[in-house]
């Protein structure tokens, strides 16, 4: 009797922490949605071992569910994953379960952590978690690990565009693989340089947003055409 | 009479056919590329980038002039030196081949003088070629794919160059990547001296060059000595104007180098030329 009593409050209380990372990530994608498109001034800066790149300014254009662009007049480099893949991965509750991680203190804002783990076979996406602001509805970190591109991490800061949960900076923690470069890809024979091998290091891009203008109107046809 | 006999050389390198053979190799090497690159360049970025894609994503106009003028510029450098040495090769000994050098050697003018004439003649042509490629890969190319920033692969890694910090560098390697063709055609210029027909000079140069570039190439510490002065290293250097920062003594010790390998090579031709016992 006493093993079914503690059964069924174990089994309760996961199912009531689990509703409640339900309802959390509800709340977060209802938020999502309100924007339908969006174009924003960005400044990226990304500090990669074994690339050199000053800042660049570029427009990023977003559209639900998951149309991105980028227009660069220079090189702009941005992590593979991270940028739109949360927001499109948790629109579609049906492929996801949501684990509630409890709460947390993340930079003196409660946080609740919520773990996102896909149901579906061929999701990049192996594990999302999320430290999310309920006050505001919005995420302020995500550790994201997928398939493709190993780990990254996102920290969003939010300011003029909070209402629609957009942040003002993004910071990608990017894990970075072991990069080698042979002496015969560089095509630099004469360097007396033997061809480095980076250890596997981090990669930091900032990405300063500024100037948004939400739910004016992109067409499609705009995300075919080519820069 | 030094100005009027280079000016005579001159006119002899353009009456020859064969001083239209480099230009028109070269821009027919140029067009070829241009073609690959607008059929398949995409493939060509993707393998500078490869190894950095599977976590990082490039955007923007990468497949631009910049890039394409790079990649010319490092695949011709390579091969001009055997359009050089087709015409200054065959400068003094195709003039003893044809028996024209002793009617030469008649002229109120120096052996020296003769010799020096030959050197400014080539290195005049050199000039020509040097001058045409920066045209087709800067102008023409920079005309047919836009411009853009510079997106470098050496051994140290990825360099991503702005577009507005390009182009002094451009013209900074086309003036060293000249120093280097410029000491090709004295060292053929040089062996010229040494025969009498046109064919061994031109061979013996590119055999050289090819010796040497192997040489540099291989990672063996018995030659790490050496290689720092043999001038097939050093015609290489105009690719450190790409780097950041730009290694400004490595790039001075290269021209101090080629400099003096030039005035080395023509000093050996004047002293060879003025002994020269003169029987055809």
């Amino acid at each position: 009797m006493r093993y079914i009593f503690f059964s069924l409050l174990i089994f309760y209380s996961l199912s009531a922490n689990s509703q409640t990372a339900d309802q959390i990530i509800a709340q977060l994608v209802s938020k999502i949605n309100l924007v339908k498109d969006y174009s924003v001034k960005a400044n990226i800066k990304a500090d990669i071992p074994m690339i050199k790149v000053l800042p660049v300014n570029a427009t990023i254009y977003f559209k639900q569910k998951d149309k991105f662009k980028v227009i660069s007049k220079g090189i702009a480099i941005l992590p593979k994953q991270g940028f739109t893949d949360v927001s499109s991965f948790l629109s579609n509750k049906n492929t996801y379960v949501a684990v509630d991680g409890g709460l947390k203190d993340l930079n003196g804002v409660q946080t609740h952590v919520v773990t996102v783990i896909p149901t579906v076979e061929n999701s990049d996406i192996v594990l999302a978690k999320l430290w999310i602001d309920t006050k505001n509805k919005v995420i302020l970190k995500t550790d994201l690990t997928t398939r493709g591109s190993g780990s990254v991490t996102m920290n969003y800061v939010y300011g003029t565009q909070l209402a629609f949960g957009l942040p003002d900076q993004i910071t990608f923690t990017v894990d970075i693989k072991k990069f080698k470069m042979p002496k015969s890809i560089s095509s630099d024979i004469n360097n007396s340089e033997k061809a480095k091998k980076s250890k596997s290091k981090i990669g930091i891009i900032t990405i300063k947003l500024s100037g948004y203008l939400v739910n004016k109107g992109i067409s499609d046809e705009f995300f075919k055409k080519k820069n | 009479m030094l100005v009027r006999n280079t000016y005579n050389e001159f006119i002899k390198i353009i009456a020859k056919p064969r001083s239209y053979i480099g230009l028109g190799v070269l821009t027919a090497l140029i067009f070829v590329i241009l073609f690959a690159m607008k059929a398949d360049g995409s493939s060509f970025v993707s393998f500078v980038t490869a190894s950095f894609e599977q976590t990082l994503s490039f955007n923007g106009n990468i497949l631009n002039g910049n890039l394409i003028a790079f990649i010319i510029l490092q695949m011709l450098i390579v091969h001009i030196p055997l359009l050089v040495a087709l015409v200054t090769g065959d400068l003094i000994s195709g003039e003893a081949a044809m028996g024209t050098i002793r009617m030469l050697a008649t002229k109120p003018i120096s052996r020296t003088n003769i010799v020096l004439s030959k050197f400014i003649a080539g290195a005049v042509y050199t000039l020509i070629l040097t001058l045409w490629l920066a045209f087709l890969a800067l102008i023409v190319v920079k005309w047919m794919f836009g411009t853009g920033d510079l997106i470098v692969l050496n051994s140290s890694g990825l360099i991503i160059l702005q577009e507005q910090d390009i182009m002094w560098r451009y013209l900074c390697s086309f003036f060293v990547a000249y120093l280097a063709l410029l000491t090709v055609s004295s060292l053929s210029i040089c062996l010229s001296a040494f025969a009498e027909n046109s064919i061994g000079p031109i061979v013996s140069t590119m055999g050289i060059i090819i010796l040497f570039t192997i040489i540099g190439s291989m990672d063996v510490t018995v030659f790490d000595s050496i290689k720092k002065f043999l001038f097939t290293t050093h015609m290489a250097s105009w690719r450190s104007f790409f780097e950041d920062p730009v290694k400004m003594k490595d790039i001075w010790q290269s021209i101090i180098i080629l400099v003096v390998h030039n005035i080395v090579l023509v000093a050996i031709a004047i002293i060879k030329f003025n002994k020269k016992d003169i029987t055809s």
